[in-house]
């Protein structure tokens, strides 16, 4: 075990399946020399060399179109979308693309590829490059939709990404990039569609993703110290596919459940899953179920603002005391 | 006019109220029926004792109380504005197990009483969908439940912690009750499976103290089965000579049921163990043999009441008192000294036809007879002369017995002689 960052962690996986399967390839936006904007990966260009890690033009579509044109054609290729707000500029490749492919061509053509991004707010880089977009992604049918919060689900989860048979858009929250903790050594790989239950506890269930477990789990602390309440807490991982039989058990237990969202409120994913707990146990709920999200508005830039939109640690502690 | 906790029966001295039928401030007619009171064995109505107006209800339904504590008190109309604590006359000898319920139930279906009582917030009446599935599965009224959650709400947490103080309370006789609720478990706190009314039929109280009966009695015995077969030629010749004399005497039919319960009667007379109990490393010999007889309540339960001190019946009888255990048992009038006392279970499919069934042990006791289906059989019959085949009524006795109380030799043996007796007393002059 080695302590590594989230950033460190993206190298490491990437690395590792390059090493094992020579047609893994990577481009992007000063991915290579560069190492990426966010130092992401590092040391991969020195490695693997000019052939298969690609610096590109700025322009997304022509990084996406040759990455579905790679993965046609027998590679298994990585792109990087820097901010995951690009993605609007490259729908139409994504999602009438992408995201058909295999279904539209019967299984014939696949496309085993993962489109990584930096996604979220947190690090005062304002409405155009903070969005959290993992609910425009799950809303797409044939795409997998994968967000981890630690450095070591980083490395399981790019590496199973990477050897998916089908897309997957791989979001990293930049305000994590940071973080350290231990990631094992050697081949890591975590199957996708797995929840981790980050906190165990029996009095209310909180499901959280990426930048949004840490606060979580600060929150379960105080929850624990000054209310007396033990609050389960749930890291889903992945959006698509979804786990909902370890969401379904943990509120099965604890009859409360709390989503801890960093998208806007509107179709959040949060809101996917209250319409399935609600439907399969509505007779084990013991409050109603509650969302807490960014609100239904642009990302401010100024530093209290973004604070305030966000969901925070407090904000969690204050809500679930509450519904108590 | 007080109402007072009913005796349920000699041995209860305590019982708990299942649900009012009536609300304070309603108008009473003599008979109808005013609350269900309940015991670990029998659930029966208690009628309005005279007419007039439900002034006060003391204790509420949940609770549990000594046989003779005013209950609530009927009286004429016009006294039914008394607020309800002080109209209620202080129950002296009763020990006041719950403290009156003077305010109306906050329960989501009761509306609230005429009587100005001050209502409850409305978020303390509001049951989440948890708490009211709790509640009807375990036919639990909330109406005395404090709430702990937030302004006063009813939590999940309160209503599993009403379940389990009452799942402790019923588990105190030991030796006398057949069916008492054993606290072998209570539902966890844990996994609560998802419910769903549209296809899960929730346990009734009965379904609930059967199934932890029989859980702790296959967790408490080590069951072993045996079997034999029987020529009932002899009880057969007895029931056509007499049956249709019987039938028209009594108005019901001479079954073998009777017949056999006598047999294993006498049986146990030379073989003692298998009517006895577990005691600690001691094995209890009981000297009177007292039958418990399953009875089927139209697939809607299982009762065993007694037939107390087969030794001194004759076949008739037993057969009158099943008979009488039965209809009381339909008609859901069973006392709890009926349902006390059982020392042997005889659990009756034959007339479903059955070839065999294996029961399970009527805790604690140590051993149960099934009597399964008689039909007509070619039997191998060996003589002087030879032998040759006959028509025989045959059926098989299968006895599940303790293996902690008797070995499988000496079950054996009981069984042989059961089935001696059947195929050879005397039955015309035992009738």
């Amino acid at each position: 075990m080695a302590q590594l960052s989230y950033r460190e962690a993206v190298a490491a996986a990437m690395a590792q399946e390059m090493r094992r399967d020579q047609n893994v390839i990577f481009l992007g936006e000063d991915v290579a020399a560069a190492g990426g904007v966010f130092k992401a990966t590092v040391g991969l260009y020195e490695e693997f060399g000019p052939l298969r890690v690609r610096d590109t033009p700025i322009s997304e579509q022509a990084i996406l179109g040759a990455t579905m044109g790679a993965a046609m054609t027998g590679l298994r290729p990585i792109a990087e979308i820097m901010f995951s707000d690009f993605f609007a500029v490259c729908w139409d490749i994504v999602v009438n693309e992408i995201a058909k492919t295999r279904y539209m061509t019967n299984g014939q053509v696949t496309l085993p590829l993962v489109i990584r991004s930096a996604n979220g707010g947190g690090a005062r880089f304002g409405a155009q490059h903070s969005q959290s977009i993992e609910n425009w992604a799950m809303a797409i049918p044939g795409l997998k939709v994968v967000a981890p919060s630690n450095a070591a689900d980083v490395k399981g989860l790019l590496a199973a990404a990477i050897r998916d048979p089908d897309p997957v858009l791989f979001f990293e929250q930049k305000s994590l990039y940071g973080n350290k903790c231990e990631v094992p050594d050697g081949e890591y790989v975590l199957p996708l569609g797995v929840a981790n239950v980050a906190q165990e506890g029996s009095d209310v269930t909180i499901l959280a993703l990426a930048a949004m477990v840490p606060k979580a789990l600060k929150a379960a602390a105080i929850l624990k110290e000054q209310h007396g309440i033990s609050a389960e807490v749930i890291d889903l991982r992945c959006l698509v596919p979804l786990d909902t039989k370890t969401i379904l058990a943990s509120v099965a237990k604890t009859g409360r459940l709390v989503t801890v969202e960093e998208n806007p409120r509107l179709c959040g994913w949060g809101a996917e899953i209250a319409s399935i707990v609600a439907e399969e146990l509505f007779w084990d709920l013991d409050a109603p179920i509650t969302r807490i999200t960014t609100p239904h508005i642009p990302l401010a830039s100024v530093d209290v603002l973004e604070d305030v939109m966000i969901p925070s640690v407090e904000r969690i502690v204050s809500v679930v005391s509450e519904m108590h | 006019m007080n109402v007072l906790m009913p005796q349920l029966g000699e041995t209860v001295n305590e019982g708990t109220i299942a649900t009012w039928h009536k609300k304070v401030g309603d108008k009473v007619t003599k008979n109808d029926p005013l609350l269900d009171v309940e015991t670990d064995k029998v659930a029966i109505e208690v009628p309005v004792p005279a007419d007039g107006v439900l002034l006060s209800i003391s204790v509420a339904a949940g609770q549990t109380v000594d046989v003779g504590t005013v209950l609530c008190v009927i009286g004429v109309a016009g006294e039914a504005a008394a607020p309800a604590p002080a109209a209620a006359p202080a129950p002296a000898a009763a020990p006041v197990a719950a403290a009156p319920v003077a305010a109306p139930a906050p329960v989501a279906s009761a509306p609230a009483p005429v009587a100005a009582a001050p209502a409850p917030s409305k978020s303390a009446q509001m049951l989440s969908p948890v708490v009211r599935r709790l509640a009807a599965e375990n036919n639990l009224n909330l109406s005395a439940v404090t709430g702990t959650g937030k302004k006063g709400r009813i939590t999940r947490q309160d209503v599993l912690a009403v379940i389990a103080s009452g799942g402790q309370k019923s588990a105190a006789p030991v030796a006398s009750a057949p069916l008492a609720a054993p606290a072998v478990s209570t539902p966890s706190a844990g996994a609560v499976p998802a419910f769903d009314p549209r296809s899960h039929i929730p346990f009734d109280r009965i379904r609930k103290l059967t199934a932890d009966h029989m859980v702790m009695s296959k967790a408490t015995s080590p069951h072993v089965l045996q079997a034999v077969e029987v020529d009932y030629s002899a009880v057969d010749a007895v029931r056509k000579k007499r049956g249709a004399a019987w039938k028209a005497d009594k108005g019901y039919s001479l079954t073998y049921l009777p017949f056999i319960a006598k047999a294993i009667t006498l049986a146990i007379t030379e073989f003692p163990r298998v009517n006895a109990s577990v005691e600690g490393q001691a094995l209890k010999i009981h000297s009177l043999v007292n039958l418990a007889i399953a009875v089927d309540l139209n697939f809607n339960g299982l009762v065993a009441p007694v037939v107390k001190d087969c030794r001194s019946r004759s076949v008739g009888q037993i057969a009158d008192g099943i008979r009488l255990i039965s209809q009381k048992a339909r008609s859901n009038s069973l006392t709890a000294d009926d349902l006390s006392g059982g020392t042997y279970t005889i659990s009756n499919s034959g007339p479903f036809g059955t070839l065999i069934t294996a029961p399970i042990i009527n805790q604690p006791q140590v051993a149960i007879m099934s009597t399964d289906g008689i039909k007509k059989r070619p039997v191998v019959v060996e003589s002087a002369a030879g032998d040759s085949i006959a028509i025989r009524p045959v059926g098989i006795l299968a006895q599940s017995f303790d293996h902690r109380a008797i070995d499988g030799a000496y079950s054996a043996a009981f069984l042989n002689r059961v089935r001696e007796i059947i195929e050879q007393h005397d039955w015309e002059s035992a009738l």
